[in-house]
């Protein structure tokens, strides 16, 4: 239905409403289409008192509706109001009613009157973050930057994930502001950007660049950059963090793998108990690894080929820089068929180790150990984003860890050319990193989503002078 | 109009003012009753016409007026509330707000709703509760409206008043149970026994164990009316268990009468281990042909949230043969996942059992799953059914598209 433009009276909203083909829910209807065409408050209001006066009574879900179109037009003194009455009305109110009202007061001159809204959620549920989000760009916008902060650290505190608009905000209104404390602050939170992995996009590290040159006295200057394939930043000099992860990371990550990947719930599900020992040993005897090759994977790139061909050539070209090699397959492989032929496959034998699990066993979890046991320098091959067992790790922070030594040490391209277009392994880490004179930010070029296994190329190189 | 003017006069008579003075109420309402005539009056002056007269903020008012009764007392009761009582409340409002809540909600319900770990969590229990409240009104009002054509009917009949004499009693449903029952208790001597694995419970959700139950009981009942029924074993069966519990819930006092074995012993100490198949979607292995004399083994498992490999882990420890229906033999597979419910698998096994016709038993897959029995060889009817979806879909644009990538990136590979 198509809202009258103007308020109407009583027995024009009654005709409007007998032509409508289920009257019952009229207003309903009439109040969406409302906030959808953004009509005239007064419209809205008209039907109000017609529903007032015919009822004698207004329900609470086109009380929120017209709450609703208040917020969406500005209407800070109906909004007031709206509160009144609903607070008189209804003992307590709902999260939807709340979430409007911080919303509209939050924009407006009243804005405190948020904050007393947001005391008031609290005693009846968790807020949502975009409860604080809006509190919290209230606050920056009267540069009342405490109080930003401490709703920033309380949201932290109920596991609220910030989003990137708050988090710019911060650099947007503190910008040519002096104090020490602040600048802890917004530095703690370029901090969180680093340990989440997170990548500010374009007009985001504008701010955050912004907001280092307006620092007074602090000389920091900021440029947009590509970092060299070395790790090497091309306007200081300076040479990046590197992607190894440190020797308790490493470790951690390593038991991490086994307890939850491997083992999981049941060691069954993946292999048994006997076939993991034998692996282990296997392992063990022969250490350390350079290359771990998933056989099977790697075996199927070029569908017009031969399985045991694909493979050949991986091995062969793997196997010239005196490296030494780990291929792992099942036990089918051994079969001679159309596609695994014997020869080929003695002869590959020669040139790396093989293992073979049993056919329905995982064999990525023994890809995963067998490099991880190798150690630092040993990198794998496999197409697969090992989604699937990052998605097996019990914490966010280990699962941070998987991605860091995963871009580190998967390679997936480079030497054979396929549909699939991945990274090749870097040597340097993509997060958010300082050293105290100089800060390196990853972005993201555009706004929209990245695929989750590319990291950004463009860095904003920060120093001081 | 009048009808307006009889109730800003009401309004007037009954206004917000003295009454708040009265009862002491916060100094919060005065400004607000400042503001609003002030908003008033802009509006009138700069929106409508002066000849339509129209008072936007009547509606206010009124709303006001009718409070007038109920404020007295939410305001000597706006005390603290006790924290069920609170998501109590919240609840009413969200209902109110017009959110897929349920009307009623006992108090074991609510202390669940209250225990859900995340806002989705108790969104999604909500909306369970507010279906099941809907369908459980749904079927009150079908059996009332059942009721009262049966009373019609009746009246019409005693009317008419001619009592047809028949040579049997009206003793089916009695009877019918009796012969089941004999039937069940010979297969408990004679029949070939069936297993459900009652060991998963603490991979499933309370919600999941429910689903199973039924799953299981809607099984036994038709086992039960079979020709030549199972013999049901209830395999690792715990006395305490959520199982048990919901078993009593559905059977009640029939519970203890049931003709099936329940035992708390693993089925590989109650038959020779080398009998035993363990059927699971998982298994590598295809099932060719039902076998009279080996024991089958289903999972009692509703796996929701996908777990794959849990039924085969546990067959992989025992050491147990495996083995999947064989659906992509014999249906051309479209969607969802190939494990199917107890309910299914039991059909399907007792067809087997009287038969040994994949294609009667295999009847009960779901329709939706499968487009067709297979006939042809399974590449070719694969791209017909591409082609249907094509047709029917609209793909084709997406078909190219792929097509266009292929040859893509063959070009790449080539140069």
């Amino acid at each position: 239905v198509q809202p009258p433009e103007k308020p109407l009276q009583a027995e024009e909203w009654n005709r409007l409403r007998e032509s409508f083909r289920s009257p019952e829910i009229f207003e309903e209807v009439m109040f969406n289409s409302m906030i959808r065409c953004n009509s005239p408050i007064d419209v809205a209001k008209s039907l109000l008192t017609h529903v007032a006066k015919s009822k004698g009574d207004i329900a609470y879900n086109l009380l929120i509706k017209y709450l609703a179109l208040c917020v969406q037009q500005g209407q800070t003194s109906e909004i007031c109001d709206m509160y009144d009455i609903m607070k008189t009305r209804f003992r307590i109110l709902e999260s939807g009613a709340y979430n409007l009202l911080i919303r509209g007061l939050s924009n407006s001159d009243q804005w405190r009157m948020a904050l007393t809204l947001l005391e008031e959620v609290k005693k009846i549920m968790i807020p949502s973050r975009t409860n604080y989000e809006s509190c919290i760009k209230a606050a920056s916008r009267h540069q009342e930057m405490n109080l930003a902060f401490e709703l920033y650290h309380e949201m932290l505190a109920k596991d609220l994930v910030p989003t990137l608009d708050v988090l710019q905000a911060f650099f947007d209104f503190s910008r040519g502001m002096k104090g020490a404390e602040l600048q802890k602050e917004l530095f703690g939170i370029l901090l969180y950007l680093r340990e989440n992995q997170i990548y500010p996009h374009k007009t985001f590290m504008r701010s955050i660049k912004l907001w280092f040159e307006s620092i007074p006295g602090g000389n920091w200057r900021g440029h947009l950059t590509n970092i060299k394939d070395s790790g090497q930043c091309p306007v200081c000099n300076h040479q990046l963090e590197d992607s190894d992860l440190t020797e308790e990371e490493y470790n951690n990550l390593r038991e991490r793998i086994i307890r939850d990947v491997i083992h999981g719930t049941d060691t069954f599900r993946k292999t048994s108990p006997q076939e993991f020992e034998a692996f282990q040993m296997f392992v063990e005897n022969r250490l350390p690894f350079d290359i771990v090759i998933d056989g099977l994977n790697v075996s199927h790139i070029k569908p017009r080929k031969m399985h045991c061909e694909n493979l050949f050539d991986a091995v062969n070209c793997l196997a010239k820089e005196n490296a030494r090699l780990l291929v792992l397959g099942r036990k089918h492989m051994l079969i001679n068929s159309s596609n695994w032929k014997r020869g080929i496959m003695k002869e590959m034998q020669n040139k790396a180790d093989f293992f073979f699990a049993e056919n329905i066993s995982e064999d990525d979890a023994f890809l995963l150990y067998a490099t991880l046991r190798s150690g630092k320098h040993c990198k794998f091959v496999t197409r697969d984003f090992l989604r699937d067992h990052k998605a097996c790790l019990a914490d966010s922070l280990t699962r941070h860890l998987f991605r860091k030594w995963q871009r580190g040490h998967q390679i997936s391209k480079k030497m054979f050319l396929s549909v699939f277009i991945q990274q090749p392994a870097f040597c340097y880490d993509c997060v958010v990193q300082t050293t105290g004179d100089t800060w390196h930010i990853p972005y993201k070029d555009t706004f929209e989503e990245k695929y989750s296994y590319r990291v950004p190329r463009k860095w904003l190189c920060i120093q001081q002078k | 109009m009048q009808s307006a003017n009889v109730l800003l006069k009401k309004i007037v008579r009954s206004s917000v003012l003295p009454f708040a003075a009265q009862h002491g109420m916060k100094k919060d309402l005065f400004p607000l009753g400042r503001t609003l005539s002030l908003s008033f009056c802009l509006k009138q002056d700069n929106s409508c016409n002066p000849s339509e007269k129209l008072d936007l903020d009547a509606w206010k008012k009124v709303i006001r007026s009718g409070l007038q009764d109920e404020v007295s007392e939410t305001v000597s009761e706006r005390k603290e509330l006790s924290s069920s009582a609170a998501a109590r409340e919240v609840l009413e409002m969200w209902r109110l707000a017009g959110r897929s809540v349920p009307e009623n909600i006992s108090e074991e319900q609510l202390k669940t709703f209250m225990e859900c770990p995340s806002k989705s969590a108790k969104k999604k229990y909500l909306k369970y509760l507010h279906l099941k409240e809907l369908h459980k009104k749904n079927d009150k009002r079908k059996m009332d409206e059942k009721r009262e054509r049966r009373l019609e009917a009746e009246e019409r009949a005693s009317k008419t008043d001619e009592t047809r004499r028949n040579s049997f009693m009206c003793l089916w449903a009695n009877g019918m149970d009796r012969t089941y029952g004999w039937r069940a208790a010979q297969s408990m001597i004679f029949g070939q026994p069936l297993v459900f694995d009652m060991s998963y419970e603490k991979d499933m959700s309370v919600r999941e164990v429910a689903n199973t139950v039924r799953q299981i009981v809607l099984s036994e009942s038709c086992n039960r009316r079979s020709v030549d029924p199972f013999h049901i074993h209830f395999c690792n069966f715990k006395g305490d268990s959520l199982y048990h519990k919901e078993f009593i819930k559905h059977y009640r006092e029939a519970w203890g009468k049931l003709l099936i074995t329940v035992t708390d012993q693993c089925y590989t100490d109650v038959f020779p281990k080398h009998k035993l198949i363990y059927l699971t979607a998982d298994s590598p292995k295809v099932m060719k042909t039902f076998d009279h004399d080996k024991i089958y083994i289903v999972g009692s498992m509703v796996d929701r949230s996908i777990k794959t490999g849990v039924s085969l882990a546990r067959a992989k420890r025992l050491g147990l043969e495996t083995a999947a229906l064989p659906l992509e033999k014999y249906l051309l597979w479209n969607t969802g996942g190939k494990n199917l419910t107890l309910d299914q698998m039991m059909h399907i096994l007792l067809t087997l059992k009287d038969t040994g016709d994949w294609k009667k038993a295999l009847e009960f897959v779901p329709k939706r799953k499968y487009c067709g029995f297979v006939s042809k060889p399974v590449h070719e009817l694969k791209k017909t059914l591409n082609l249907i979806n094509t047709l029917k879909l609209g793909k084709r644009q997406e078909e190219v598209r792929k097509q266009f990538a292929k040859n893509y990136s063959k070009k790449l590979t080539q140069k």
